[in-house]
């Protein structure tokens, strides 16, 4: 019930290809994507990549089918953790509009999920998971309103990753009963884009049912946005910003978004 | 309710609600070939499908019929016919298609519906530009 | 869709309550009239009239009508021209949606209740959506940021699932609050301009039932503001050739109907709308599919489409004419009319509640037999109210 978006496509040095992405996702009716920076640690001191201005790519964003509006473009980091060591927020994240971490194993999986300051979690769909996913960390994680990300793209390119992306997304649904859970595409490719209703019915494989399945590309995907913004907030409450601009409204929809994120409860806990 | 109110008018009417009752899902389907390649036959159009929801499902889940009701080789779209309990499968494993004769390929799905009557007037496809 | 398909099994309904306002999954109801008559007929459509604001009762207005008639090679000169005849519809790009409630437009305009507007290029299950009814309704179907900032009161969508997502706000300009410089009128136009100035594009309709000067005029005076432009419903016809038509008869009607079920019908009127022809039996490789039992072949036949902005009221004559069509024998003994509503509009069946899940489709399919019975069918998607 709200806009389509896709979370993820990788970026890509080349620009004909990013571009042609931003452009198939458009014509499927996708309303915003955000372009994936990986972080991996090869050695001690890597580099955070700098998110590239999409107006380098085009002059004008392309119009998203059917509709009269043009697709919104965000950028994303998206941290591999091998190690607890891997995940600093620091300023260089403050330029993305949202952030991701890959938890290599279970601890880091668990401390993903209870005090990293993250948007989104990815389960890794192109390996055999290593581990168990608990419940209870994943439940605060639900309360922290943080979401757990899908990625279809493995699937499509072969049938050993279709076998790990499926198994890993029915044990990840299972546990958090289709609750924050969203499907991205991860796309390194324009063809290997699917559109949302596609996605939508996919997702019923993996253990969603139909109307969580729609959401997990619309709803939870805007909630995703909004937890994203509030990261240069303090507790979502209060953000300062250099130009007075509406100040206001961004207030309101801030407080707003905490509430979302989290059952009842966390809203208690704001009123006090 | 006004429907039971219809049914006990002088009989002048009758009324039926079938529920759900649809036996078919219709699909209009496009395949995108990265190779931009054209020639593919109506058989082996099928046959892609076929063994794609085969790969996915394998022998006992991939053994629902369905049907190309029509194939339009110029353009590679096709109207398909799905009973009800073989829509999610065969949906899925067109999703999942990624590539036929080791080209990258797509099938994007324009229209789902259980009528096929409504596949003949999407406003979607109401484009006045 | 296999959950959801169970789930429904478990809650089957006694007949009776199955007239629940949402069926929630794809359904179709069919109406049979057994008595026949001209008379019978025209008491339905004011049977439908009475609860349905919007005339004949479907879909505020509908992007295509589809008429099949079996053994005719031409178009009836009456029908044809009364197609010719329907009007015109603009196309107004990015109009805030607080034109619409101005002074002049609205006194002049849309208190007349000739009025169809319904937002263009939206998407009622991710956009905020923007009708307005004859009956002096306007329906904004928006998302809940909009919701929360426009400050009008609403009631959450039907169709919402874990959290509230969607709100339907409908003001009637018909009402006293409504009048211009009354207090409601001030703030839900403050609403519209100052907290969110919605802008969308729109189609407009008008039904041109003794044009009244100052309608004409203000419509007018509204269009040339923005940039717009007009179009006319496009007629397309299609000769049917030697092929199998299922074959209908009043009597079958009396009884349990006839052997093959209104969902192998519409199936097979689908089929004719998109080209498809029945399977060789020979070679059942690619398709089982088959024109439904009992059957006749016909050798020709006639299909045309006409696509656009169609009005109830004109839809409404038109389907006078088809009857008038068997006036005189003919060899056929039925012709079909279909009609589609909009997916993307936020209200079906006069003002129920309207929405997408996997699609949005209603439309309503009318059969009109040589003896005046008549069989309609009315099918709606998961996301949409009973038809009346």
């Amino acid at each position: 019930m709200a806009l389509f978006m896709d979370l993820n496509v990788s970026f890509s040095e080349d620009k004909t290809v990013l571009k042609n992405i931003i452009e198939t996702a458009a014509h499927l009716g996708y309303s915003t994507v955000a372009i994936n920076y990986t972080l991996e640690f090869h050695h001690k001191k890597q580099e955070i990549p700098k998110p590239r201005p999409v107006l380098d790519l085009f002059e004008k964003l392309p119009v998203v089918q059917g509709k009269s509006k043009s697709i919104t473009v965000l950028n994303r980091l998206t941290v591999v953790a091998t190690d607890p060591s891997h995940f600093r927020p620091t300023a260089e994240y403050k330029a993305f509009d949202l952030v991701a971490v890959i938890p290599k194993t279970e601890k880091l999986f668990q401390a993903a999920c209870m005090n990293f300051d993250v948007n989104i979690i990815c389960v890794a769909m192109s390996e055999k998971l290593g581990f168990f996913i608990k419940r209870a960390p994943v439940n605060v994680a639900i309360e922290r309103g943080v979401f757990f990300e899908i990625s279809y793209t493995p699937a499509i390119r072969d049938s050993t990753l279709r076998r790990y992306t499926i198994s890993n997304a029915l044990s990840l649904t299972e546990i958090c009963k289709g609750k924050n859970v969203i499907v991205s595409s991860g796309a390194e490719k324009a063809i290997e884009l699917r559109g949302p209703y596609d996605i939508a019915n996919l997702g019923i494989v993996f253990g969603l049912s139909t109307e969580d399945a729609k959401d997990a590309v619309s709803t939870n995907c805007r909630s995703v946005c909004l937890h994203g913004k509030t990261r240069s907030t303090a507790f979502g409450i209060i953000h300062t910003m250099k130009k007075s601009q509406p100040a206001n409204k961004t207030e309101e929809e801030d407080e707003e978004e905490e509430e979302e994120g989290g059952p009842p409860r966390k809203i208690i806990k704001l009123e006090k | 309710m006004r429907r039971a109110d219809a049914t006990e008018e002088p009989a002048a009417f009758e009324r039926r609600v079938y529920r759900n009752a649809a036996a078919h899902h219709y699909m209009k389907i496009g395949l995108v070939l990265e190779s931009g390649e054209r020639n593919i036959g109506a058989v082996q159009f099928k046959q892609l499908i076929v063994s794609a929801v085969r790969d996915l499902y394998g022998e006992v889940g991939g053994a629902f019929n369905f049907d190309v009701l029509c194939y339009d080789e110029s353009a590679l779209t096709a109207v398909l016919r799905v009973y009800n309990s073989g829509l999610v499968k065969l949906w899925s494993a067109l999703t999942l298609l990624g590539s036929y004769k080791n080209k990258l390929c797509a099938v994007r799905v324009m229209q789902v519906s259980p009528f096929l009557l409504a596949l003949s007037g999407n406003s979607r496809e109401l484009d006045l530009d | 869709m296999r959950a959801e398909l169970t789930s429904v099994r478990e809650v089957q309904l006694p007949e009776r309550e199955i007239s629940l306002r949402h069926p929630r999954v794809p359904t179709l109801f069919q109406l049979q009239g057994k008595e026949g008559g001209r008379v019978f007929l025209s008491v339905f459509l004011s049977f439908c009239l009475s609860f349905c604001p919007c005339l004949s009762c479907v879909v505020c207005s509908s992007p295509q009508v589809s008429v099949l008639i079996p053994e005719c090679a031409v178009l009836p000169a009456t029908v044809a021209g009364l197609m010719d005849s329907f009007g015109p519809y603009y196309r107004v790009r990015d109009l805030p949606v607080y034109k619409l409630l101005e002074e002049n437009f609205l006194e002049n305009v849309l208190k007349r209740g000739n009025f169809y507007a319904l937002s263009y290029k939206t998407r009622i299950d991710e956009d905020n959506t923007v009708a307005f009814l004859p009956t002096g309704q306007l329906i904004l179907s928006v998302d809940k940021d909009t919701y929360e900032r426009l400050g009008l009161e609403g009631k959450p969508s039907q169709y919402n699932h874990r959290q509230v997502m969607r709100y339907v706000v409908t003001v009637d300009v018909t009402e006293k609050s409504m009048a211009p410089g009354s207090k409601r009128y001030q703030r839900v136009l403050a609403s519209l301009t100052e907290r969110v100035p919605m802008k969308c594009d729109f189609l407009f309709s008008r039904h041109k039932n003794a044009a009244a000067a100052a309608e004409d005029g203000a419509l007018k005076a509204l269009l040339s503001q923005f940039k717009y432009d007009t179009h006319k419903p496009i007629l397309k016809t299609h000769t049917l050739k030697d092929m199998l038509h299922p074959s209908l008869k009043s009597s079958d009607l009396r009884g349990d109907g006839p052997l093959f079920s209104p969902h192998h019908f519409l199936e097979w009127l689908g089929a004719v709308n998109l080209d498809i022809t029945c399977s060789d039996p020979v070679d059942s490789f690619l398709s089982i599919y088959n024109c439904p039992e009992p059957h006749t072949p016909m050798s020709q036949g006639m299909l045309c489409t006409l696509t656009g902005l169609l009005l109830p009221e004109d839809l409404h004559s038109l389907l006078q004419e088809l009857r008038n069509y068997f006036d005189e024998p003919k060899f056929s003994s039925w012709l079909a009319m279909t009609v589609h509503g909009f997916v993307d509009s936020p209200v079906a069946w006069g003002t129920t509640e309207h929405g997408f899940l996997k699609g949005g489709e209603n439309f309503y399919t009318i059969v009109v037999l040589n003896n005046q019975d008549y069989w309609l069918h009315m099918a709606t998607g998961s996301h949409d109210g009973c038809p009346p």
